[in-house]
């Protein structure tokens, strides 16, 4: 996003450059609001050089982090199971197979998988449950080229449920497989 | 809270040469076939020498009646089903009348005494007009009051039923924090409410050892399922990772092992581990789930929940000799099972059409039984270390809360353990922290 930012408003200086102080006097009354103005204002005098260790630094952690979101945006779907079962829809299998395609690609990033039940079992029984929806999903994964130490399995069973009502279209969205950025 | 109480427990052996005889007088049988119920009456506090009873000594009396109204095989009578009023002139048995008091069916009627700090309590058999019961406590002060009077009771259970385990234990349970759950412990009656663990995460499924030392249960966090051991002498707990996925229902057997759930073979089996917490093989090892083990005080027998004929029924385990029984048969969703100490009940938990329900077996005749009605979700049943008392967690006032009942079924009372969800009750045989 910054650099995208960065590279437009290098666009606009080079025109302001070339049409003079004039033409940017038109450029801004054109312009919606005095935002922007300000902001050719302000970077007028000495832009390029404050600009150019802000992009070095984009390569390294920032663009770890914006990779790090694109990848966890990626994965942020979830999967969701029938009462007492873990056993994949044809649905989530393709929902994990897009996840496979993300995860060969951010191939840097580990992740968690954790699995979640719905308030109606028992808390024990359903921790086991939990891990074997978690375990559902990472044997997909697996199979579809993904090793194992790239993925992490917690069971919450019924701790953290994502909707707290009681009705079934909550527990339909609590019985779920979440994916989440490990490292 | 630190009680600054000493607590003389004198048995007072009166001039008039009463005895305490208990063998010999009324005895309530809870385990018998159908509870009898014996009525109790408890009189107005008295002072010394005709002065007013003390503040301490009628607070007394006020928490023996809150006591007593745990103890199912007790009913507490009240003073206007006595013909005359108050029958007593003091608090020996030759200043009570007791011929009123046999009239209206009262067995037991109680006297308390008070001055100052000094409380004296007594408990005598209407008929024979003997003394069951009777104490003295001095130097107690308002905030210990409580505690003594859940002494007396335990004495009075221990004196009609041989049995005390109730007001002997000290419970231990799960309860949401900030951020996820903690454990906690109180007496069966709920005081005495002390946070043990600030592990962070989710502090789920506690069991004490047999000697009330140590609490065995799962932490779970990002960093997934930990065995958690909490020491009562160092007040410290460790926790500790498995190979595989989860570490789930640890449970103390009666000779100090812990048996739980790993999946070290890629699906949850029950394992027993030794001293340096390695696991041996499998306990009934099966494809599926299985988790919940609960053992009887010979640790021979083993009850746990399994998957492996489909939905999760209740299993046993013979030790001896390797086999394996399937304990329910109704219901397509029976968990958490706990075996009675002498192994003949199974309590459990069965989703049934309005939520989760306590249910009994007996395993020797072969019946079954629903012990709670909610409303709501009734899980996680415990017998106490009697056999007699059964805790579980109910949502059925809102939020979920402790509650107690009997292996008959009795009214279920809730234990209170002050704001916040509580759940997983597990009864300890030791006293409660202080």
């Amino acid at each position: 996003m910054n650099a995208k930012r960065i590279l437009s408003l290098m666009l606009m200086l080079g025109m302001l450059v070339a049409f003079g102080a004039g033409c940017a006097k038109k450029t801004a009354d054109s312009m919606p609001a005095g935002a922007t103005k300000v902001e050719i204002s302000d970077k007028d005098t000495d832009w390029q050089k404050p600009a150019a260790p802000e992009s070095r630094s984009l390569t390294e952690d920032e663009i770890r982090a914006q990779q790090r979101e694109l990848a966890q945006r990626e994965l942020g779907n979830m999967i969701f199971f029938a009462f007492d079962s873990f056993e994949l829809t044809p649905e989530s299998r393709n929902v994990l197979t897009s996840k496979a395609e993300t995860l060969k690609k951010y191939s840097l990033f580990n992740i968690v998988i954790e699995g979640h039940c719905d308030e109606r079992g028992t808390s024990e029984y359903n921790l086991a449950l939990g891990e074997r929806r978690a375990k559902a999903s990472q044997q997909f994964l697996n199979q579809l080229g993904i090793t194992n130490e790239r993925m992490t399995i917690v069971s919450y069973g019924k701790e953290r449920p994502l909707d707290p009502g009681h009705t079934e279209e909550a527990w339909s969205k609590n019985r779920r497989d979440e994916f989440k950025i490990q490292n | 809270m630190k009680l600054k109480i000493w607590i003389l427990t004198l048995l007072l052996v009166l001039a008039s040469g009463e005895s305490v005889r208990a063998a010999e007088t009324l005895s309530v049988d809870i385990f018998g076939p159908g509870q009898t119920r014996v009525n109790i009456l408890v009189l107005p506090a008295r002072g010394v020498g005709g002065q007013a009873a003390s503040a301490v000594a009628r607070s007394f009396g006020e928490y023996v009646q809150g006591d007593i109204g745990f103890l199912p095989f007790l009913r507490l009578a009240y003073l206007t089903e006595v013909l005359g009023g108050d029958p007593s002139k003091g608090l020996k048995s030759d200043e009570i009348d007791f011929k009123p008091l046999q009239l209206s069916r009262i067995d037991l009627v109680m006297t308390i005494g008070g001055s100052g700090a000094n409380i004296e309590a007594r408990v005598y058999e209407t008929f024979t007009r003997k003394l069951l019961v009777g104490k003295a406590y001095s130097q107690v002060d308002q905030s210990g009051v409580p505690r003594v009077a859940d002494r007396f009771c335990a004495q009075l259970m221990r004196v009609l039923t041989g049995k005390s385990g109730f007001f002997d234990s000290t419970l231990a349970f799960s309860k949401k924090v900030s951020g996820g759950k903690e454990l906690f412990t109180a007496s069966a009656l709920g005081r005495d409410l002390h946070q043990v663990t600030h592990d962070g995460g989710f502090n789920v499924s506690p069991s004490w050892s047999k000697d009330g030392r140590q609490l065995a249960y799962t932490n779970i966090s990002d960093l997934g399922h930990r065995l958690g051991i909490w020491d009562r002498g160092s007040r410290v707990s460790r926790l500790r990772r498995f190979p595989g996925n989860i570490a789930i229902s640890p449970t103390f057997t009666p000779d100090g092992q812990i048996a739980i759930s790993l999946s070290l073979n890629g699906h949850p089996d029950i394992y027993l581990l030794n001293s340096d917490f390695k696991a041996s093989q499998p306990l009934a090892p099966s494809w599926a789930i299985s988790v919940s083990p609960s053992f009887d005080l010979s640790g021979r027998k083993m009850v746990f929940c399994s998957g492996r004929l489909g939905g999760p029924q209740i299993f046993m385990l013979d030790r001896n000799s390797g086999a394996v029984n399937r304990v329910t048969y109704d219901g397509t969703y029976n968990t958490r099972p706990s075996l009675s100490p002498d192994g003949r009940f199974v309590v459990f938990a069965r989703l049934t059409d309005g939520g989760h329900r306590i249910f009994i077996r007996d395993l020797v005749v072969n019946q079954e039984r629903q012990i709670t009605f909610g409303p709501g979700s009734d899980e996680d049943p415990s017998f106490d270390p009697d056999g007699y008392f059964v805790s579980f967690a109910s949502s059925r006032n809102g939020g979920t809360k402790i509650y107690v009942t009997t292996r008959y079924g009795d009214p279920a009372r809730l234990i209170p353990t002050g704001p916040g969800d509580a759940m997983a009750p597990a009864w300890g045989v030791a006293t409660a922290l202080d």
